[in-house]
């Protein structure tokens, strides 16, 4: 079919939104209006990051260049930081033990995002040299020499991160407070679900690698950006959740004062069933996360003009 | 002007209005009546002499009807009263010094030069000719009889009735003239003309002298052709008084920096009472010229037309012109030629001037054309000029002798007959110059050219009521350069204005006219000297202060005392010569209204700024004008400011400790250092200069946009800094202080909007302003809030951490790894606490270890300075032997051994045989020389080290473990020899330290890249 053809990540949306509260089955054509959301921004982030790169001189992007992108979001960029890092110690790990294989990085994204180290001996050890990953931007790069880590500066940036995954584990813990086994089996499945994960051609096909971007991205870009993918199909659902229920307060409101009657004239009406997020609601939230922030319109204030803005990363 | 009350001032002015309106000349009219003939002649009509008596009288009606004390309102009646009273004081003076007889100034002066020429006569060989002699006796009292026998000559029949005439014109216009300026100087305390005429009348006045200097320029370049000797150039007879100051002059000439032109005219000035056109030798020609050029001044003068007549016609303004205009003239050109005596009559010269006007008619022939007015104007004025030249005609002094004589014809006419004279006289040039001023013995040699037209200038100059003219009359000769702004010329504009007011001026009020001729000198005067206080647009600073002069002051308050006590005029008070000091008076000769010189006009101000000078500090205790207080243009003192500047202070240090790093680096890399390889980080204290002291006066904010944006500008670049840019460029700090600008100002637009919100409408205290304009312009509390936790108070710390970890690193650079191999720090306590501390580099710099001090550098003939690493190494081996051979002695009780004995042929014969033979050899090839322990060798002649890193294994070397560096390893080659280690005990842990830092040095591939976990992993 063109339309399964055009659209590639269904099950990985309607398992994401699953994750991100949407307890019903949302139509293809929400996830397809989600899905061309998300291809937008994903091309959106490579094209600002190509030309970070090219303000860098390098032709190709790098994951500094990614991260340089939400560097405001403390809580991602600390995930980020933590996943490339275990990614980093996974590698060494597997080039001295190749046999120990390690786990697939997918899997490692998901125990960064659990805040869980890999368990077992060999964990023990590697743990010892796994090395912070250095951003540009931090205070390591103001001076001309680098100083080796220290294994007892742990500083608030870390505990800043703790915080933040704590947090979000704590999100997550309310979201299935209620679920019964099964629906946590399915649950824990759907948060396996990646735009990336074992399928790194697709995306890069889908995200038009080849054409936004010269280079050819190395798995840390991928995988980032899987993450993030991820990470923007969540806030729109949870923003299009909002704006549902919003829409249902004010229905709810207006049926009251409207159809009393009518209402009492069905005593054993069926509980109604929740109603899966539509296109609308969806589009809504896109719109209500592109509204430009004040910060972002700051400097045009008393000049008036039409203002040009580009798409907002979500 | 302040002081005058408004209203009369006002009515005043109405009145005058009215006047305006008339067509005639009722300002000047006051004076005409002062009979004569000539304006009743011009105004035949008896209706409009009726009107014009209604119209007085009708104007005297208003004055009294609104009588005030003040004269300045009651001027109408006054000013007639008074200026007919002057205006036959004039005639009658005018009258008594016609009928009087001349009475010469300076007799005395006379009779020196007398003496002084018969001293020249006696000098000089040649004496002059006796006949002038006889003429002495009679000085002036034939000047009537003689000037009808000099005019009679020419043959003119009415001579004597048209020099009388003349005489009475010329009286005529100078009373005209008075009466305008006394009309001007009343205008003064009524009507407050504006300044926007200013310019035109500088730019007007520089043309004039521009024309001026034109003309002498040529004058003078004439002149120039000439031998510059003065005693050779015509000084006429006061070459007689200041013989030797001119000979001196002489003997000195090239030292004088003046042109000849300049020093006659200086000459001629010190000759007051002499006109410059007086010559011996030409009878007439100091009459003549005299009036013409008063006549060609007045023409000049009327710079309203005459402007474009002043100088020859530009052949690139008008390309045709030469081609349509055969004969061109203009009156730099006449006046270049009365300069240089071409004229010979009275004739010639009107000619000349007509021709100028008759030229512009010729070539502009279009009616509508601009210029033709003004030749109009020009020619009018030239026919009222004319009757003021005498109509002469100029002949040589021979030659009247000669006629006189009955000798007529024995003398040739013409110029050549001057020569014998001349020469005699020790002149060269031919007589066409200035000849000598005013020589005394012929000039009373001649008294049939007295002129009227002396006359004419002591009668008119000695006015009672103008001390101006008092002071010129002294100079004897009145001519308006002299100062007076242009007498003659405004009063026959005056006259002119009544023919050709239609013409051109039928809109302007002729008063204001005559006020405009009448201060135009001194208007143009002002201007220029205001226009001097400017550079381009701004005050420039190298003009000298404007202070106002006592004088001006005394004047001012005078004025306004007379003003208000109702004084008429003001020439009793001014003339006496106690009331003003004898110092600035050339202004005198410029006349302007008050305000004119604003300083003077400034009353006193309180004066309530004291500045005391308390010790060395300056105190005000005032409201006025007080020191700014200091620190306004500096980063306020505050908590964040502080964490800031700590912030600062530790990257500060941090990057010192990292240019350490680095050195040490460098050196452990490469066996040879160089001075200037050293980079050397001295980062200097941000200090927050201030502003220079400067003194306010209000209480609002200073603005200085400059200073501000200069203050603002370094704010950023703290911020820069803070941010750990170490250096920028200034472009980028300039388009962030350029961004920063832009967002303060939109910050404080948006508070203004909300606070001048209006009334009505629901209006925000003011931290709810603050709050709504930080939110419109993207900011928050809660975004500061974390800028301050993040960005400067948690950077704080990780600096701190990242400096002890720059220092450790340091340390652990400096320090060979010891820990290990003794197992505590404890012998490394005291000698090598330098390392520890990283003092040890503190002095990195041009003289590392004070080679130069010592003088090593000239005893070796060092390049440089360097410390090659080997003494560095031997340095810090030493400081490490020390200790470490303590505590092995301490710890475990051994005696080092007694150190080997080099091997000789002595020593040979006690080893065992097998090694007689290698050590022979070795012998042998050390030239019979005891053998030397490799130790002991100079550094330089040692054999390479082997290598064996610490573990004691021998291995290839380590892949790096992180940060894959990996190209640097695989390249390093490291020749890792056989493990000869030095059996010694004593010297183990020493050759481990060697083989350290030799592995270090022997490490190209890393560069300044080294990573210190090799070492660390290593030890």
């Amino acid at each position: 079919m063109a339309e399964k053809d055009k659209f590639k990540y269904r099950v990985e949306i309607q398992q994401m939104m699953f994750v991100s509260g949407e307890t019903g089955e949302p139509s293809p054509e929400t996830t397809g209006i989600i899905e061309e959301m998300v291809r937008a921004q994903v091309v959106e982030m490579l094209l600002q990051c190509t030309q970070l790169a090219a303000r860098r001189g390098s032709r190709s992007i790098s994951t500094d260049d990614l991260i340089f992108l939400i560097r405001h979001d403390k809580a991602k960029v600390s995930r980020l930081r933590t996943y490339l890092s275990w990614k980093d110690v996974r590698k060494t790990a597997r080039e001295q033990d190749p046999q120990g294989g390690g786990a697939e990085p997918g899997e490692l994204m998901e125990e960064a995002a659990a805040g869980v180290g890999p368990t077992g001996p060999t964990a023990q050890v590697i743990k010892q040299k796994k090395a912070k990953v250095g951003l540009p931007w931090e205070v390591a790069s103001f001076f001309s020499e680098t100083v080796p880590e220290r294994d007892d500066d742990e500083d608030e940036d870390e505990q800043e991160a703790n915080q933040a995954t704590l947090q979000r584990l704590k999100n997550a813990d309310e979201r299935t407070r209620g679920m019964t086994k099964d629906e946590y089996v399915h649950w824990s499945e759907c948060r396996q679900a990646s735009f990336t994960f074992r399928k790194g051609k697709r995306f890069r096909e889908w995200a038009g690698f080849g054409t936004v971007t010269e280079a050819k991205p190395n798995d840390d870009i991928v995988d980032i950006l899987g993450f993030l993918t991820f990470e923007i199909v969540q806030t729109l659902t949870e923003e299009a959740l909002k704006v549902k229920e919003q829409e249902d307060a004010v229905a709810k409101q207006s049926m009251r004062n409207s159809k009393k009657r009518k209402r009492e004239e069905f005593l054993f009406h069926a509980q109604e069933s929740r109603t899966p997020i539509e296109a609308r609601h969806v589009v809504e939230a896109f719109r209500r996360l592109q509204a430009p922030k004040p910060k972002s319109k700051a400097m045009r204030n008393f000049s008036g003009g039409v203002m040009k803005t580009r798409l907002s990363l979500v | 002007m302040s002081s005058l009350p408004h209203t009369p001032w006002q009515r005043s002015q109405l009145s005058r209005e009215d006047s305006s309106t008339r067509p005639d000349h009722t300002r000047t009219m006051s004076s005409d009546i002062a009979g004569d003939m000539q304006d009743k002649e011009e105004q035949p009509d008896p209706i409009m002499a009726a009107f014009h008596d209604r119209y007085q009288l009708f104007e005297k009606s208003i004055s009294a009807l609104f009588r005030s004390d003040h004269p300045c309102c009651a001027t109408s009646e006054l000013d007639i009263a008074s200026l007919e009273i002057a205006d036959y004081d004039m005639i009658d003076v005018a009258a008594d010094r016609e009928l009087e007889p001349q009475k010469p100034p300076a007799p005395a002066v006379r009779v020196e030069d007398d003496d002084y020429d018969f001293d020249e006569e006696e000098d000089e060989p040649p004496p002059p000719p006796p006949p002038k002699k006889p003429a002495t006796p009679s000085p002036t009292k034939r000047s009537a009889s003689a000037q009808s026998q000099t005019l009679g000559s020419p043959a003119k029949a009415a001579a004597a009735v048209d020099a009388k005439a003349a005489a009475v014109t010329r009286e005529k216009l100078e009373a005209d003239r008075k009466a305008a300026e006394e009309a001007a100087k009343r205008a003064f305390y009524t009507t407050f003309f504006t300044l926007e005429n200013d310019r035109d009348a500088m730019l007007e006045q520089q043309k004039l002298d521009e024309s001026d200097r034109q003309v002498n320029a040529e004058a003078s370049a004439a002149q120039e052709a000439q031998p510059g000797k003065l005693s050779s150039a015509n000084l006429g007879a006061s070459s007689l008084t200041l013989k030797h100051l001119i000979a001196r002059i002489d003997a000195t000439r090239e030292r004088v920096e003046v042109s000849d032109m300049e020093l006659r005219n200086l000459m001629s000035e010190v000759r007051k009472n002499r006109s410059k056109w007086a010559s011996e030798d030409k009878i007439g020609q100091e009459e003549l010229y005299e009036a013409a050029e008063k006549v060609v001044l007045e023409l000049r003068a009327m710079t309203e037309h005459s402007t474009a007549f002043l100088n020859r016609v530009n052949k690139r303004e008008a390309p045709d012109y030469y081609q349509i205009i055969k004969t061109p003239m203009d009156l730099g050109t006449v006046m270049k030629k009365l300069k240089q005596h071409q004229y010979k009559s009275k004739k010639e010269f009107v000619d000349d001037l007509n021709l100028i006007w008759s030229n512009c008619l010729k070539y502009n022939a279009d009616p509508s054309h601009f210029l033709r007015k003004h030749a109009k104007a020009m020619q009018k004025l030239t026919a009222r000029l004319e009757p003021l030249i005498p109509d002469i005609v100029i002949r040589d002094r021979a030659e009247v002798e000669a006629e006189e004589a009955g000798t007529a014809e024995a003398d040739a006419e013409g110029e050549s007959d001057d020569e014998p004279i001349m020469s005699s006289r020790g002149r060269k040039g031919p007589g066409t110059k200035k000849s000598r001023k005013g020589a005394p013995q012929p000039r009373e040699g001649t008294p049939d050219v007295k002129p009227p037209q002396v006359n004419l200038i002591r009668a008119e100059s000695n006015p009672p009521t103008n001390n101006i003219d008092t002071q010129m009359s002294q100079n004897g000769f009145l001519t308006p350069t002299n100062g007076t702004p242009m007498p003659n010329g405004v009063s026959s504009l005056s006259q002119l204005e009544l023919d050709h007011d239609k013409m051109e001026d039928t809109d302007k009020d002729p008063e204001y006219l005559a006020w405009k001729k009448i201060t135009k000198k001194g208007r143009a005067k002002v201007a220029s000297d205001r226009h001097r206080l400017f550079r381009g647009t701004k005050l420039n600073p190298e003009e000298p202060a404007l202070i106002r002069s006592r004088i001006g002051m005394a004047k001012y308050t005078r004025s306004i005392e007379r003003h208000i006590k109702g004084i008429e005029e003001d020439d009793p008070i001014d003339g006496t010569p106690g009331a003003i000091d004898g110092e600035a008076e050339e202004d005198e000769g410029i006349l302007l209204p008050d305000y004119y010189y604003p300083l003077s006009c400034v009353p006193e101000l309180p004066w309530r700024t004291i500045w005391a000078n308390d010790e060395d500090e300056v105190e005000m205790p005032d409201e006025m004008l007080r020191l700014a207080p200091r620190g306004m243009f500096v980063q306020p003192k505050s908590e964040l400011a502080n964490k800031i500047d700590a912030n600062i202070k530790q990257l500060q240090d941090t990057r010192k400790v990292c240019a350490k790093i680095s050195v040490v680096k460098q050196m452990q890399v490469q066996t040879q250092m160089y001075a200037n390889q050293f980079t050397k980080y001295d980062p200097k204290e941000f200090v927050e200069k201030d502003v220079d002291d400067f003194v306010i006066s209000d209480n609002g904010p200073v603005m200085c946009a400059n200073v501000a944006r200069a203050a603002l500008q370094r704010s950023i670049g703290k911020v820069f800094y803070h941010a750990g840019f170490e250096e920028f460029q200034p472009t980028a700090i300039d388009a962030v202080t350029d961004i920063a600008v832009d967002y303060f100002q939109k910050l404080g637009k948006t508070m203004m909007v909300y606070k001048e919100a209006p009334m009505q409408q629901q209006r925000f205290d003011d931290e709810e302003i603050l709050l709504h304009a930080l939110h419109e312009n993207g900011a928050d509390i809660e975004g500061l809030d974390l800028y301050i936790r993040d960005d400067v108070e948690r950077l704080g710390t990780k600096l701190n951490s990242m400096c002890e970890r720059m220092k450790a690193h340091l340390a652990d650079l400096l320090r060979p790894a010891l820990a290990d191999s003794s197992g505590d720090d404890s012998n490394f306590v005291d000698g090598s606490e330098q390392f520890i501390g990283g003092d040890f580099a503190s002095d990195i710099g041009d003289d590392f270890f004070g080679f130069r001090e010592l003088g090593l550098d000239k005893e070796f003939s060092l390049s440089s300075l360097s410390v090659p690493l080997h003494l560095l190494q031997g340095r810090m081996r030493n400081h490490y032997q020390q200790p470490n051979a303590n505590a092995v002695t301490a710890d475990e009780g051994h005696t080092a051994p007694s150190p080997f004995e080099p091997v000789t042929h002595d020593l040979l014969k006690s080893q065992i045989g097998l090694v007689q033979n290698f050590f022979l050899a070795k012998l042998h090839a050390n030239n019979e020389q005891p053998l030397v322990e490799d130790e002991d060798l100079p550094v330089k002649q040692r054999p390479p080290k082997p290598r064996l890193p610490p573990t004691g294994k021998i291995s290839m070397p380590r892949k790096r473990p992180l940060h894959g560096q990996g190209s640097g390893s695989k390249k390093k080659k490291k020749p890792s020899l056989p493990a000869v280690t030095a059996p010694q005990v004593k010297k183990e842990a020493s050759s481990a330290m060697m083989e350290r830092s030799i592995s270090k040095m022997s490490d190209p591939g890393d560069g300044g890249m080294m990573s210190p976990e090799s070492l660390v992993a290593g030890a």
